[in-house]
């Protein structure tokens, strides 16, 4: 418990660093930023609109006014106005692209997960066997290949060669939405691709770092005296080695969440998938800064929260980490 | 029958592999474990007496590999044992006490489960019952309450995971039990403790053991007969009262005079002058030669074998004996 | 104790109970033995020199480099100005074809190999500056300053990079691929201040630095002088990672519109090449050439690293020598005791 206790505490000071960075960048950039977000609205408005946005953007008072504003509206989830979709308010916009984002983070990361860990158990056991030699470097050499080039790669094939799969979006235009298999269907197969160029570039790491940690754990005595004992290979590969190799994993796994989303980002664009990716680079050409800092601010919260599930999810796997509070 | 041994080594020979060159880190070496016995082997660090431990229950971590000699358990040849033999030969015929018992126990699985795994490895058709029954059955053996078998490895003392560990070892009544330092992770009073359990469950059950420790005094007494190993080869063999008494090997001789007596007047301690030569770059003929006070021109260009000693009934290699 | 099989009697004749002899061994194994000249290098260069996969790596780094450094020689047009008509086929007028805007493709892909990597190696630079730093400083003094620059290296490692840079890059109208490398930079020093603390902290007890505090030395001189040199491998490790971070960070920012899109760079290229929706419209030469040197270059940055990996953990290494192993036992008809 005290162990969770103190981690909790430590995201709330990142969350703070955070927000707070946010908050400054803006405002130690040249210029004035209220100018630059009026000019970005040129023509959309009428004056009693413009100081509106002013007090909502809160650009006047004190620094440390500002500081207090912008905390406030922060802890009512109020972002402010987005200038791309004006006068939609930026949250409802972040929510809906957030959503997209969510299945293919989601999904990317459980397969790719998943079979990393797998190839690199399977690798560690035999190690400097011909699927170690062969698989290990290449695997992780995919991982240095950017989604950027990868998205592309699948897309053109896959879209354009071969015309398999869609050109974009999330599901077909005339569908009714809702949780009907139609629905759920389309949805899979326009993720397709997206989901398999983030896989691509990132399982490499998982069967990396599964296989490396588990080379490390076969020097420990407790393996050698599990193979002493008479185990069949599978119990101690998987209930020695793997179950003891996982743990590190699962925090890595958490800290990767932004790596993910990075990846996530460039596939949208590339498969104009209506994620957070493709609205925040709309949101740059347009220089909508509502809502990029929106972003960065609910991004941040995922990681934070994501780490502090990996957090108990250590706690329930690792004795070690539940009696340390007694000792 | 009983003279049978129970375990014959027989020019045993085990090697490193390193990235561009092999080490070989036991050359060769001729032993007996008798039925009951507590054999022991002794010498430096890095003289190579657990790597035979470790070959002798097929436990050879790689990059090391035994790439000659043979190993006969109660007349069988262990190295070229089926996997499925392996498996039945591990644990239920040959079971292993580590030096480290803070590592020898994975620290994310409960101890029961440890000691239940071993006995359901070898009786698949045990009942959870049964196992648990074994496991307490065992705890109460080495004197640990078996209301901690649901303990995690972390929560014991150093003692009590290495009771734990010999506790293990007796789960499936084996013949031999290889003790490879047992204590040296311990304190000295633990030491003790440990040590006059293993002697009363030897007793008690009758295995055998190839215990390996630095600590000479303990082994002599312990032990029934003692190897003495020096840079991957055993320079002698003899009854464990012959080593200080009768030593006839010049290696023996000097480790006896490195090492207090338990009992009897106070003498000077002397270490033996040089290092163990790197087993990468040996000296030709005789591996002890360079640091031995008593050497002739012989002993720099052959290397002597092991002969009957009578004087002990043992054997030493040595050409002064000769 | 019951299933005694039956003993068998017979020994093997003392023949095949005799061990290859060590050279014997070698041989069978596949193992060279050193030779004089490679034992006149340090430890660490002789396993880097045998390494297959870290050579090749380095060797196709190094073709790039050179390329990079003679660029502004053999550079047949200039990248920044129209050469020709657009999408122009690749032929002998223009080696990769020209790009939509009518750019020369190979000068353009030569040029960016300029920027790009010097983006990657100053971001690798920095941020293990920046990392090695921190992570010194918090593991040898320990105490409150451990407590307080190991909350910014959590929070470093924690704060999700890609948001946030590019919070930082729209703000920063156009950035140029300097200010990029810098703010990869800032965003990427966690690993290898996470790294080089722990390493600090196992070298500070260690016998050489304790009597090197016994003898009264400065403070800084026994960093600079004992712990430095003893986590090279650490450094040289981390370079490598926050590097290949650096390039493909910097292409995708770059991708996405975040760059300065007046300037050249592998980044750029594929930004200018998906707005011309060159793959739609068949040319494929302006989008490939940039992909694939990037992904030549990551995977060559990858191979370095695996070098490095098998230098600083001696475990890595040894996974090399063990199938020969497996295959000595698999001809004598036994197997390895141990996976």
């Amino acid at each position: 418990m005290a162990f969770l206790l103190r981690r909790l505490g430590f995201y709330f000071g990142a969350f703070f660093v955070a927000i707070t960075l946010n908050f400054l960048i803006p405002r130690l950039m040249p210029g004035d930023p209220a100018t630059r977000i009026l000019l970005s609205l040129r023509g959309k408005l009428r004056p009693d609109q413009i100081d509106a946005i002013r007090k909502t953007y809160g650009f006047s008072g004190s620094l440390w006014d500002q500081y207090l504003q912008y905390l406030w509206r922060l802890a009512h989830f109020d972002f402010g106005i987005s200038t791309v979709n004006f006068p939609e308010p930026t949250a409802s916009l972040l929510f809906y692209a957030a959503g997209w984002t969510l299945v293919l983070v989601g999904a990317a990361t459980t397969l790719s997960f998943g079979i990393g860990i797998t190839m690199g158990i399977w690798s560690a056991w035999r190690r400097g066997g011909f699927f170690d030699t062969f698989f290990t470097p290449i695997n992780v050499m995919l991982n240095a290949f950017t989604p950027a080039v990868v998205a592309l790669l699948l897309w053109y094939a896959f879209t354009m060669q071969w015309p398999i799969f869609p050109l974009g979006r999330a599901h077909e235009m005339n569908l009714t939405p809702g949780f009907n298999l139609e629905t759920l269907l389309s949805v899979a197969w326009h993720a397709v691709l997206p989901v398999a160029s983030i896989v691509i570039v990132s399982f490499g790491a998982w069967h990396l770092g599964m296989r490396n940690t588990m080379i490390n754990l076969l020097n420990e005595d407790f393996v050698l005296l599990a193979k002493a004992k008479g185990l069949s290979d599978r119990r101690i590969r998987n209930r020695y080695v793997a179950r003891n190799a996982i743990l590190p994993q699962i925090t890595s796994l958490a800290l990767s969440i932004g790596f993910v989303l990075g990846g996530a980002f460039i596939t949208e664009v590339v498969f104009n998938y209506p994620g957070l990716g493709k609205f925040t680079l709309n949101a740059i050409q347009t220089r909508d800064y509502s809502f990029i800092q929106a972003q960065l601010i609910l991004l941040t919260m995922s990681v934070l929260v994501a780490n502090l599930a990996s957090d108990v999810l250590n706690v329930i796997l690792d004795p070690r980490l539940r009696s340390a509070g007694r000792a | 029958m009983s003279d049978a041994p129970l375990v014959e080594v027989r020019n045993l020979t085990v090697d490193y592999v390193g990235a561009n060159t092999v080490s070989r880190a036991v050359n060769g070496i001729d032993f007996d474990i008798r039925p009951g016995e507590a054999f022991g082997l002794a010498g430096e660090s890095g003289c190579g007496k657990s790597t035979v431990a470790f070959a002798l229950a097929r436990l050879t971590r790689l990059p090391g590999l035994v790439s000659g000699g043979a190993v006969r358990f109660m007349g069988e040849d262990v190295l070229s044992f089926s996997a499925e033999r392996l498996r039945r030969y591990r644990w239920s015929e040959v079971s292993f006490v580590f030096q480290s018992a803070m590592n020898a126990l994975n620290p994310v699985i409960k101890v029961s489960e440890q000691i239940e795994d071993a006995i359901l490895a070898h009786r698949p058709k045990a009942s959870r019952a049964e196992t648990l029954a074994r496991a307490a059955e065992l705890f109460e053996l080495v004197g640990i309450s078996p209301r901690r078998l649901d303990d995690y490895p972390h929560q014991f003392s150093g003692g009590m995971r290495q009771r734990i560990c010999i506790a293990m070892a007796l789960a499936l009544e084996p013949k031999l039990i290889i003790m490879d330092e047992p204590t040296t992770a311990l304190d000295v009073v633990v030491q003790r403790d440990i040590i006059e359990q293993i002697c009363e469950l030897k007793a008690r059950f009758g295995f055998s053991v190839l215990f390996i420790t630095h600590d000479l005094g303990l082994m002599i007494e312990f032990c029934d007969r003692i190897g003495v190993m020096y840079a991957g080869e055993l320079v002698e063999v003899a009854p464990a009262g012959a080593i200080l008494t009768a030593p006839q090997h010049p290696y023996t001789r000097a480790l006896g005079r490195s090492f207090p007596p338990l009992s009897g007047p106070r003498v000077r301690l002397e270490g033996i002058a040089g290092s163990p030569p790197s087993l990468s770059a040996l000296p030709e003929g005789c591996r002890f030669s360079p640091r031995c006070g008593e050497a002739i021109p012989v002993c720099m260009r052959l290397a002597p074998e092991l002969r009957p000693t009578p004087a002990t009934g043992g054997e030493a290699a040595c050409h002064l004996l000769s | 104790m019951t299933d005694i099989l039956p003993a068998i009697t017979t020994t093997p004749p003392r023949a095949e109970l005799t061990a290859p002899t060590q050279r014997e061994l070698m041989a069978e194994l596949g193992l060279k033995p050193r030779s004089r000249l490679l034992a006149r290098l340090p430890g660490w260069a002789q396993l880097f020199v045998t390494n297959k996969k870290g050579l090749f790596g380095l060797a196709i780094l190094a073709i790039f480099m050179i390329l990079a450094l003679l660029a502004p020689l053999i550079t047949p047009y200039d990248p920044y100005r129209r050469a020709g008509k657009p999408h122009v086929q690749p032929g002998v007028e223009h080696f990769l074809g020209t790009s939509r805007q009518g750019k020369d493709n190979f000068s353009q892909l030569l040029e960016g190999s300029r920027a790009s990597l010097t983006v990657g190696f100053i971001a690798g630079f920095s941020a293990t500056l920046i990392g090695l730093a921190v992570g010194i400083s918090a593991g040898y003094f320990g105490g409150k300053t451990d407590e307080v620059l190991t909350f910014f290296v959590n929070v470093s490692l924690v704060l999700p990079a890609l948001p946030l840079i590019i919070v930082l890059a729209s703000f920063i109208e156009e950035a140029s691929p300097t200010v990029i490398g810098l703010v990869l930079a800032l965003t990427g020093w966690g690993w290898s201040a996470r790294t080089i603390r722990t390493q600090t902290l196992a070298l500070k007890n260690r016998e050489f630095v304790l009597a090197a505090e016994l003898m009264g030395e400065k403070k800084w001189r026994i960093i600079v002088r004992e712990i430095l040199p003893n986590m090279s491998s650490f450094v040289v490790g981390g370079f490598v990672l926050a590097t290949i971070y650096g390039i493909l960070a910097e292409a995708a920012l770059e991708f996405i519109g975040l760059g300065s899109p007046n300037s050249v760079t592998w980044g750029t290229m594929l930004y200018w090449a998906m707005r011309a929706q060159a793959l739609q419209t068949g040319a494929w030469f302006e989008i490939w050439p940039p992909a694939i040197a990037i992904m030549l270059t990551g995977a060559a940055l990858v191979m370095v690293n695996f070098a490095v990996d098998e230098i600083t953990n001696p475990q890595l290494a040894a996974t090399r020598r063990i199938g020969p192993i497996r295959r000595f036992l698999r001809r004598r008809n036994r197997r390895a005791d141990f996976v």
